[in-house]
């Protein structure tokens, strides 16, 4: 075999702690090398131009680049052996900047390091072997989980991209977060007023099939073939005949079930349309109050019914839908502020978070958009805004910054002035993080024409006092302790991920982080992706984001699938594996332990063998492990390849 | 290229693509210093690390090795690391039976978004590895034998068995093998052939016996030098009609065999008797030698015919001898709870009762009380010592039952290429924790591997260990229920034995 070596610079990156050109010295003895140099920029034009020119001059056939981190230009370095002729695995990287200059300031041991690195490569390429992918179709149809404005957003773009949408919602109406805002900043336009017409498209869209209150119970399968259990939770009326009319709502006689939608500011019917502009706008009874299922006997929906929908005996039902790629657009859930005890724990009745505030705020709210306190509905003359409830906080674990709670107590600001003229506000801040198009301009605004007293700092504790409340804080910028009196506290509550998250990303395979937010595969270049093939991300399930961002990164992930299904037939990574038929003993151990079941039996001349569908096949390797007598081996990282590593590192 | 003198350590490091390679990214990425001792060989999965890349490391001459993985219900794969879980763990009680600080090895999981997490993991198993030093080299080992006689197997004191020891009357035994007889007999013409035992070169050794015709049915023994387990021959046999005949033990095997269809149900008659135990062949010849037996008797001079009854072993012939049978009993008859087959057609005959209770766990078997006697040190010099004088014959691997590999075993292959065929002491017990390794939650312990030892190196104490920490992590044991799934072929998503490790 001849093989190339080349040892990147990575500008200062690698060659600031790595002897790189001594690296490449040294690699030039090692076995099958012919050729090694190092380079400056390997991924640049030039280096992989390099790469190129180097492979014909010297005949090699396999080619080892030592730069960044294979997750990284894995593919990129792949393609340039490609373009050289070689099989593109017929390369292998060595991670010497993420695992070794970024890592350690001695350049002796990190020169060392490299080195080894670059032998265990090659030793390992030496053991390659070109390898071939086969191609297979796709089912172009696309899941977007969340009805929210990312996926929404996702959901019309593919729809109108031309491919079918299945949109799997948990509530009983699309809309998510977005629907229960009064106004958005910086505009100031109606929430409902721009986010109505686009869930109205939803409905309407031939190529969206919505399935709302209903859950995603498993995801089998791959990019390109995945399929997914969706349980559509029992409504107790059926939908097919529900008109929305409203009229089983006007004779409910059980008023008093939690009104989830108004986040619990009042009450509602136990049958139910959550708002006016609902899609699906259809009722759905709840069970935990309603007298017939709490009591046994009422039926009063039943019989006024119009259209005799209501379903007492309604159950679950599972619907199995094929697709090949998903977009998860779950959002995100408010940070639960009882946990601060200085601001009450929950026990005041007129602290309140900014999401029930927005919904006071709203005409089409539980006080119909005037602003009244929950405890006596009188009309709050002094507002106080506390910022920060939730974010940037380690003593409560959330110590990101959720970026839109600044904007929006702004604008929370700004309302209430609108609506009670002779009102006062006070916001407690600790940064005004207002880092958007107009942003800055919009705080500046609430604070210069709407009057609204920005104090920087914490505040320490609320107080009732008599029917109002006295706020305790800091001034920094004085240096002094403040007290302002309030009739209503809005604590700008921030975002975390979205209760389920965790065990939704372990359905679709994903990873997330600490805080439950789904991981993107690379945080810059690659950031609406997984690093599960055919499952991407939108909105603030990847992080606290607005709805801008949100919607265009439910346009981006809605391009992705697009760009996906574009292409007829998709590629399958050949790292999977492979069985010696000579060797197996047909104890179906492999079939056994293999998680997605894509190892079949065969009969081979009278006797019982096993079998690698190549389409199911991930490549994780489970099988190779489990066969005794390593009859099925996974491409690329089998048992010698691996071996020689492991016998580079310690038997040289 | 040696590691930096005085500086570093050999660690090497397995880590998944999907969620530790990543977060060792993440790591540098954040610049997130590190000791530079680790070298990291990325592979797809934790599934995809096999226990075997750890031992093969470790014996030669890592000085810890680290396996990362997704975090358990994240995996990229979905259970790749439930199956790692098992497997590692495994290994990990595994080591000390070769003398390696366990310590050495550590297990742990990282996701692609934890890369502090990752320079804290490197940076405490580094430290730990550093703490202990150089790994000390099995080769290197003072050879450490602590037994009187060089090649015996390690004895501790002779418990008393189990249960009494005590064959039934001549006449009665006859009777009851008769009655074997005639069951095989008349199932005979359904069947290719049965195989049993029947006397061998001398009246001392019984030999196994293929009874196709009626007539070899009369050739059929039973007794305590039905030494063989026969159910070794039965894949052989496959998918042809075939009977066997079994002691307690051996049915076990049968069993395992079945659970791994490596047999067919439909193909096997299996017959048996219960048995009163077998001897140890090196026992006998040990105690005949010593001149210990009653009357004095020369070894080379064949005896005429072998009597037993009850627990006396007489031999006649130009030097008859008495012996007892609870002296030359083999180790594993001593602890045996099974003297009846679990399966088959069954002679019930007079299996003798437990002499009490049957105990919680199985008794510990001596030459695992022996290994556990010793220090790691210790350990390290006794198998220095035992692997100094394999042979490498295989006889272990093709007297095992368990053993089905047969000519594609990876002792001998090139591809997967495991071993090298240098006859070091390295490769040499390499070959024999690969033994253990591929008999984790399979092996019945019926010590075929140690009868078929030319050289007497007590093999089967690392199949002990083995199934006791089998047995301790999954409440498994092989070789009683043809329908179980053995441990390592499952997981369960939260082990109730195995604990996180902290890192």
């Amino acid at each position: 075999m001849r093989i190339g070596v080349f040892v990147c610079h990575c500008g200062s990156n690698i060659g600031g702690t790595v002897d790189v050109p001594g690296v490449a010295e040294v690699a030039r003895a090692y076995p099958d090398v012919v050729f090694s140099s190092d380079t400056m920029y390997a991924c640049s034009e030039p280096g992989q131009a390099a790469i190129v020119d180097a492979i014909k001059e010297h005949a090699l056939d396999g080619v080892v680049v030592a730069s960044c981190t294979p997750r990284m230009h894995e593919p990129t370095f792949r393609r340039t052996v490609e373009r050289a002729g070689l099989n593109r695995y017929m390369f292998e990287m060595a991670n010497i900047r993420e695992h070794v200059s970024w890592i350690g300031k001695d350049r002796e041991a990190n020169s060392n390091k490299a080195a080894e690195l670059v032998r265990m490569a090659v030793e390992k390429l030496r053991l390659n072997a070109p390898l071939y992918p086969k191609s297979f179709d796709v089912t172009k149809r696309v899941l977007v989980i969340g009805g929210g404005v990312a996926g929404i957003q996702a959901a019309l773009d593919c729809a109108d991209g031309g491919i079918e949408v299945v949109l799997v919602e948990r509530e009983s109406t699309i809309g998510g977060k977005m629907a229960k805002l009064d106004k958005t900043f910086p505009t100031v336009d109606c929430s409902s007023c721009i986010l109505g017409p686009k869930m109205v498209d939803v409905s309407q869209h031939p190529n969206i099939r919505l399935y709302a209150h209903a859950e995603v119970e498993k995801i089998s399968g791959y990019v390109g073939n995945f399929k997914v259990d969706v349980r559509r939770k029992a409504t107790y009326v059926d939908w097919e005949l529900c008109t929305g009319c409203g009229l089983c709502m006007e004779k409910c006689p059980s008023k008093k079930s939690p009104d989830a939608f108004n986040e619990h500011v009042g009450v509602t019917t136990s049958i139910n349309i959550p708002f006016p502009q609902a899609i699906p706008k259809k009722a759905i009874i709840d069970p935990t109050s309603c007298r017939q299922f709490v009591k046994g006997k009422c039926g009063v929906c039943a019989k006024v019914c119009p259209t005799g929908a209501i379903r007492y005996d309604m159950e679950d039902q599972v619907v199995t839908e094929d697709v090949g790629a998903i977009i998860t657009a779950t959002g995100y859930d408010l940070f639960d502020y009882t946990k601060y005890a200085e601001y009450g724990g929950g026990r005041y009745p007129d602290v309140i978070t900014s999401l029930q505030y927005e919904r006071l705020l709203s005409a089409s709210g539980p006080t119909g958009g005037h602003v009244k306190r929950p405890s006596d509905g009188k009309e709050p003359k002094t507002v106080v805004f506390i910022q920060c409830v939730g974010s940037r906080d380690r003593s409560v674990d959330r110590p990101y910054c959720s970026g839109f709670c600044c904007m929006y107590t702004a604008k929370q600001a700004v309302l209430t002035k609108d609506h009670i003229p002779d009102s006062r506000s006070y916001v407690f801040y600790m940064d005004i993080r207002a880092n958007g198009k107009m942003y800055e301009e919009f705080t500046r605004r609430a604070m210069e024409e709407y009057g609204v007293q920005y104090v920087r700092g914490r505040v320490s504790m609320i107080v009732p006092q008599g029917d109002t409340y006295l706020v305790r804080g800091v001034d920094t910028l004085l240096g002094e302790q403040v007290e302002v009196p309030a009739d209503l506290v809005v604590l700008a509550v921030g975002a975390e991920s979205s209760h389920g998250a965790p065990q939704l990303a372990e359905k679709l395979r994903i990873s997330y982080d600490n805080y439950g937010f789904f991981m993107e595969s690379h945080c810059k270049l690659r950031p609406v992706e997984t690093n599960t093939a055919g499952v991407y991300l939108a909105g603030a399930c990847q992080g606290p984001k607005d709805i801008p961002s949100s919607v265009g990164q439910g346009s981006a992930a809605a391009a992705k699938v697009l760009g996906l299904f574009s292409r007829g037939r998709l590629e399958s990574d050949p790292q999977i594996s492979q069985v010696d038929v000579r060797r197996c003993v047909g104890c179906g151990k492999c079939i056994t332990t293999c998680p997605y079941g894509a190892i079949e039996w065969m009969e081979l001349r009278g006797e019982m063998k096993a079998r690698v569908i190549e389409t199911v096949c991930q490549g994780c390797g489970i099988c190779t492990v489990t066969c005794p007598q390593g009859a099925i081996q996974l491409q690329h990282f089998t048992d010698n390849q691996i071996l020689a590593e492991v016998n580079a590192l310690c038997l040289s | 290229m040696p590691v930096l003198k005085g500086k570093e350590l050999r660690v090497v490091g397995f880590l998944c693509n999907w969620c530790s390679y990543g977060g060792a990214d993440t790591a540098g990425v954040g610049r997130f210093s590190q000791p530079t001792d680790l070298r990291i060989i990325r592979v797809p999965c934790s599934g995809r690390v096999d226990p075997m890349f750890v031992v093969k490391a470790l014996l030669g001459g890592a000085d810890g090795v680290l396996v990362s993985g997704c975090h358990p219900r994240d995996c990229h794969y979905s259970q790749g690391n439930f199956y790692a879980r098992r497997r590692l763990e495994t290994l990990k009680t595994f080591l000390p039976a070769l003398g390696i600080d366990p310590d050495r090895f550590q297990y742990t999981w990282v996701s692609a978004s934890e890369g502090q997490r990752w320079k804290n993991v490197v940076s405490s198993f580094v430290e730990k590895v550093h703490q202990l030093g150089h790994a000390p080299r099995i080769e290197e080992a003072a050879p450490y034998l602590p037994l009187a006689e060089k090649g015996d197997t390690p004895r501790a004191p002779l418990r008393p068995p189990l249960r009494p020891l005590s064959y039934p009357a001549a006449g009665t035994l006859a009777a009851s093998l008769e009655q074997l007889r005639e069951k095989i007999r008349a199932a005979l013409p359904e069947l290719d052939c049965v195989i049993g035992w029947q006397q061998g070169f001398d009246a001392l050794h019984a030999t196994p016996l293929f009874m196709r015709k009626p007539e070899d049915v009369d050739k059929l023994t039973w007794g305590p030098l039905n030494v063989h387990n026969l159910a070794t021959y039965l894949p052989q046999f496959k998918n042809r009609k075939v009977g066997v005949v079994v002691k307690g033990c051996d049915s076990r095997s049968v069993i395992e065999l079945l659970q791994e269809k490596l047999v067919e149900p439909d193909n096997v008659r299996v017959f048996g008797m219960a048995c009163e135990g077998v001897v140890d062949m090196t026992r006998v010849q040990k105690t005949l030698d010593a001149g210990n037996a009653d009357g004095a008797m020369c070894a080379d001079t064949a005896p005429s015919s072998v009597g037993v009854e009850g627990d006396n072993l007489s031999i006649e012939g130009e030097a008859p001898a008495r012996l007892r049978l609870a002296d030359v009993v083999a180790e594993k008859c001593r602890t045996c709870d099974t003297p009846v087959p679990l399966l088959g057609d069954v002679v019930e005959g007079n299996a003798s009762a437990p002499a009490g209770p049957a105990p919680d766990a199985p008794p510990s078997p001596p030459s695992l009380d022996a290994l556990d006697s010793m220090t790691p040190e210790q350990r390290r010099g006794f198998w220095r010592a035992q692997m100094d004088r394999c042979l490498r014959c295989y006889a272990c691997r093709n007297a095992c039952p368990m053993c089905v590999c047969r000519d594609h075993c990876i002792a001998e292959s090139r591809d997967p290429h495991w071993t090298t065929q240098e006859g070091n002491i390295r490769e040499k017990l390499q070959f024999q924790v690969i033994h253990a390794l591929h008999l984790a939650g399979r092996c019945t312990e019926c010590g075929e591997c140690q009868r078929a030892c030319p050289v007497n190196i007590p093999v089967l104490a690392l199949k002990q260990w083995m199934n006791r920490s089998v047995r301790t992590l999954f409440d498994y044991r092989a070789g009683v229920d043809v329908n179980a799934v053995p441990p390592l072929l499952a997981f369960a998503v939260e082990e109730k034995n195995i604990k996180e490790h902290g890192l």
